[in-house]
């Protein structure tokens, strides 16, 4: 081998081509070899040793620190009848409750949740039960085999409890649509006069506008 | 061919064939464009389809990416491998006749697809959605195509292969070992077939071939090619034989084991997870190799940079390759992915390849080519100086709005609020949020499609001003080489190399005392053998005489390329459906275990395959807590041990759908399917009103369930002969629900079969009868 030069044509040329034959830039060098010991490493903390969760281990750490901070929110109490009836008396919340209602519930429970796939909400009959808890968990769990979806995951507790109060407010209005389905429920002296203040609050404001 | 006298014959090459390729990818790769701005349209604007099924997105966008690869590339390939290869062995095409057939050949496989595809006709994997028929001609054209390459190389008057060649057999070798694997499939009718992978196995196959489509197609016969044409046009040296030789080897074997960075923080194992990231970074270096190569030959040609348009296409490509090389593996850091997969800033990826890369080599080939070809000048200059600014600008747009839009959506689905609950629980406010980029890519798009009109323009004119030239040249007779095949083989080199990669191969698979034993015994075989060999001087380095026996050339590339597939792919597919299943027993958690589909519900699916649902919809749930709030519980190995083939998709324009099974009403997806709009105001999801018109032929599910059958779904033979009746049924109980909601289907509707199959998806078997409970209803009535 003759000494080693910078930009040394080699002897060969083909269809005219010639070719120097410098020697790789040490830069380009350290990144191959780096990547490489990177491979390896990497290959031997999270496979051969376990060190390091991988994707599914990472989830269930991910998943424990969520249900901490549920945990940790539940304890000053989850929803109840009366936080949620306390929500359906904020014209705020029972706005916001609107919206994703709009959004997320319309299409099976028709725009003024008269009804269509789903029942109508503004009569005074529920199949599953007519206590606010009882819509909170319906709308949370869902009703699978009647098509009702889940939505507790999606909209997480907070934006389900709006939606409660917005169908809270909503109870025993009539608006006409689908026929009444289940069975009658009697709204509590409480929840009655949440009701009329929220009606008389709205009632109110239109005027005035 | 004539001896002009003993030592010397004379050889004209075969341009002619040249010519044609030339001119099928002038042409072709307006056609790919075109259909991208198209799709781009109807991103945007979903009445772009015109309401009409065949001009889909799901239908055009396969149409879109097979014509760009195979149809425009391909073509670009084929006139630089046929034109640089007859000069680089100084020897004519070894026959006429298969480049004819190669080249007539491949023209009707294209046309083939332009018209299966709008069809519908399609095998539901990325990039290899051509149906069987096709394929089979595919494979025949590439062995016509690699036939007459070898022959030639057989019949060199060059005594050594130059790097360009090099590139070339690699993809010879790889696309051919690629295309047959990922297409083993079973017919059901000439134009249906079913993968005869399922699941998990067949994602693997997929992206091995598809990861693989880009490395081997896109990759490296274009750096052959660049090895040929931009030393020629920069009338430079070419600047590192040595690292010519490091990066080729080490990019042909790396790159076969990227795949599976397609499937990261899926339900794929997580060791083939691991091997898909770790390889992606180490092909970082041999990547940037090639790019080194290209952009260090041109110095001392700078200055031609301002003056001749070829050097600037190939400087910007060349840069854009690297771009592309740096950003691969970026992406493919598990983290990374979990932020970019699924969004458009893959999209943007692919194109700042595609575009940059391919098609800017492409207009450089092109510019400097056709004038040979055709013994002239090209015709304007400027035109192409246009080109070039106008391309590198769309490109640029192209891609940044992809960026944008790629980043915002990643993180708009992964956003929390405070109490850890879904930030933006609509997917549409994500897609209604990318609504600027899309529109700006579109510009960028059509940016780029008038500077290859210009180019078009720019060929057409130089070729009518010039006449097709005829080349020949005076060779001198090759002396035989002398090489033994096996002392090549069974050199240092090759047995250092098999025990560097031998190594960590053993000690992954086998466990810690049987690795080191193996081992041991490979060291002291490759020590031994590297001592005898060593101790004779060669006069010639053993790559100088590698490059003079092409096929112990050729073998050795197949083995490099062999190792990574094997090592990924056998333990997958030897591992049989009953390995996920086992597992889910050991830990008494039959739940994940999937129940194969009901007659209805397979209908349903190829329905669903048919018409490109793949293309925006995933079904795949990652394990994060932002897609387990969105879609439900995290997709598992064993939910996926019938589908054939699997549909997790690559991309979300729309949702996830694995867990929208039960979700909706029936009633629900036959609005949203009648227009999207009706149940999710502002997505961009093509009108599939057509499938209430047209009809399931329930007549041949029997045959597709005996097919399916033998590749081991658990149907009985009485199953299948009731398939029809069992369709039927379930669609009474389908189109029975929808009449309570005043809506009339057909039973034999696609409608109705797709409605059933997304309904079961994600969850176990649905009843494909009235319960006894509602037929005593019925009779009471």
């Amino acid at each position: 081998m003759s000494e080693y030069k910078q930009d040394q044509v080699r002897e060969h040329s083909f269809d005219g081509i010639q070719e120097f034959d410098n020697r790789l830039p040490n830069w380009w060098l350290w990144i191959l070899y780096g990547s490489i010991v990177f491979a390896v490493g990497y290959w031997v903390v999270f496979e051969t040793l376990g060190a390091v969760p991988g994707p599914n281990g990472r989830y269930a750490l991910e998943m424990e620190a969520a249900m901490e901070a549920q945990l940790a929110r539940m304890a000053g109490g989850g929803p109840r009848n009366e936080s949620l009836n306390l929500m359906a008396s904020m014209p705020e919340k029972v706005a916001e409750g609107r919206a994703l209602f709009e959004t997320y519930c319309v299409v099976c429970h028709a725009d003024q949740a008269q009804g269509n796939v789903g029942p109508n909400l503004t009569d005074s009959y529920w199949i599953h039960g007519g206590q606010p808890i009882e819509i909170y968990h319906t709308v949370t769990e869902g009703v699978p085999e009647k098509g009702m979806a889940a939505w507790g995951r999606q909209l997480g507790p907070t934006r389900v409890q709006k939606v409660v109060s917005y169908v809270i407010s909503l109870r025993n209005t009539n608006v006409a649509g689908k026929d009444p389905q289940g069975e009658l429920y009697q709204m509590t002296v409480d929840e009655e006069n949440a009701a009329d203040e929220l009606n008389s609050e709205d009632a109110g404001e239109s005027a005035t506008k | 061919m004539e001896s002009a006298n003993s030592m010397t014959q004379r050889v004209e090459y075969d341009d002619h064939v040249v010519r044609a390729f030339t001119l099928a990818t002038t042409i072709w790769g307006a056609v790919g464009l075109l259909l991208g701005v198209i799709i781009a349209t109807q991103l945007s604007f979903w009445q772009a389809n015109l309401d009409t099924s065949w001009l889909q997105f799901g239908r055009l966008r396969p149409l879109h990416t097979n014509g760009a690869i195979f149809a425009w590339v391909g073509n670009m390939i084929f006139a630089g491998v046929y034109y640089s290869t007859q000069r680089l062995l100084k020897a004519r095409m070894a026959s006429d006749l298969l480049s004819w057939i190669h080249f007539w050949g491949w023209q009707l496989i294209i046309v083939a697809a332009a018209i299966t595809l709008p069809m519908g006709l399609t095998q539901g994997k990325e990039y290899a959605e051509l149906i069987w028929p096709i394929d089979i001609a595919v494979v025949v054209v590439w062995v016509v195509f690699a036939i007459n390459f070898f022959w030639t190389l057989a019949r060199r008057n060059e005594r050594n292969l130059y790097v360009a060649l090099w590139f070339y057999i690699a993809t010879i070798v790889t696309v051919a070992v690629l295309y047959i694997v990922n297409n083993l499939q079973l017919p059901t009718s000439w134009t249906h077939s079913y993968s005869i992978f399922m699941g998990v196995q067949d994602a693997l196959v997929q992206w091995w071939y598809g990861h693989n489509a880009v490395a081997f197609f896109l990759t490296t016969p274009v750096l052959g090619i660049m090895y040929y044409f931009l030393p020629k046009a920069a009338e430079r040296p070419v600047y590192s034989y040595r690292l010519s030789i490091v990066h080729f080897w080490t990019l042909v074997f790396i790159y076969i084991w990227a795949g599976p960075h397609h499937l990261l923080n899926t339900a794929l194992p997580d060791w083939a997870q691991t091997l898909g990231m770790v390889f992606s970074v180490m092909l970082w270096a041999p990547s940037w190799g090639g790019m080194l190569n290209g952009l260090l030959t041109l110095r001392g040609a700078w200055d031609k940079l301002r003056t001749d348009p070829v050097i600037k296409f190939f400087a910007v490509a060349v840069t854009f390759y690297g771009m592309a090389t740096f950003e691969g593996p970026l992406l493919a850091i598990k983290s990374v992915n979990a932020l970019g997969h699924y969004t458009d800033w893959i999209i943007g990826h692919v194109h700042a390849g595609t575009l940059g890369w391919n098609g800017f080599m492409t207009a450089g080939l092109l510019y400097w080519l056709v004038p040979r070809l055709w013994g002239t000048k090209l015709h304007s200059k400027r035109l192409a100086d246009a080109h070039f600014w106008i391309g590198t600008f769309g490109i640029l747009l192209y891609v940044s709005s992809m960026w944008i839009s790629g980043v915002s959506q990643g993180l708009f689905w992964q956003a929390l609020d405070a109490e850890g609950f879904l930030k933006f629980p609509d997917f549409i406010e994500g897609l209604t949020a990318s609504h600027f980029m899309y529109q700006m890519r579109l510009v960028g798009g059509i940016a780029y499609l008038s500077g290859y009109l210009m180019l078009m323009f720019n060929v057409f004119a130089t070729i009518r001003a010039g006449s097709p030239q005829k080349v020949t040249i005076e060779v001198a007779a090759l002396p035989p080489t002398g090489l033994s095949f096996w002392r090549l083989i069974f050199s240092g080199p090759v047995l250092v190399s098999a025990l560097v990669i031998g190594a960590p191969i053993l000690l992954g698979i086998s466990g810690v005392i049987t690795g080191i034993v193996a081992l041991v015994l490979l060291e002291v075989l490759v020590i031994g053998l590297v001592l005898h060999y060593g101790s004779r001087r060669e006069e010639r380095s053993w790559h100088d005489m590698i490059e003079a026996h092409p096929l112990a050339f050729t073998v050795l590339v197949l083995v490099a390329i062999l190792i990574g597939g094997m090592v990924e792919i056998i333990p997958t597919v030897v591992a049989t459906k009953d390995a996920p299943v086992q597992a889910m027993a050991d830990t008494g958690n039959y739940d994940f275990v999937q129940r194969p589909y009901s007659p209805l519900e397979l209908e349903g699916r190829d329905i669903y395959v048919s018409e490109g649902c793949y293309v925006c919809h995933s079904q795949m749930i990652r394990p994060f807590r932002h897609e387990t709030l969105r879609y439900g519980e995290y997709s598992r190995l064993a939910e996926f041990i019938y589908d054939t083939p699997f549909q997790w998709g690559s991309k979300r324009t729309g949702p996830d759908l694995h867990r929208v099974g039960g979700k909706y009403a029936n009633v629900w997806h036959y609005l949203h399917l009648n227009d999207a709009r009706s149940t999710s105001p502002g997505s961009n999801m093509p009108r599939y009103n057509h499938l209430s018109r047209e009809h399931v032929d329930f007549s041949h599910t029997r045959t597709k369930m005996q097919a399916l059958r033998k590749l081991g779904v658990p149907y009985t033979n009485d199953d299948c002969e009731a398939a029809e009746t069992t369709a039927l049924s379930q669609a009474q109980l389908v189109i029975d629900d929808l009449s309570t909601q005043d809506v009339v289907l057909d039973p034999n509707s696609k409608m109705t079969a797709l409605i059933a199959y997304l309904q079961r998806l994600g969850r176990g078997p649905q009843p494909i009868a009235p319960s006894l409970e509602e037929l005593s209803q019925a009779g009471g009535h």
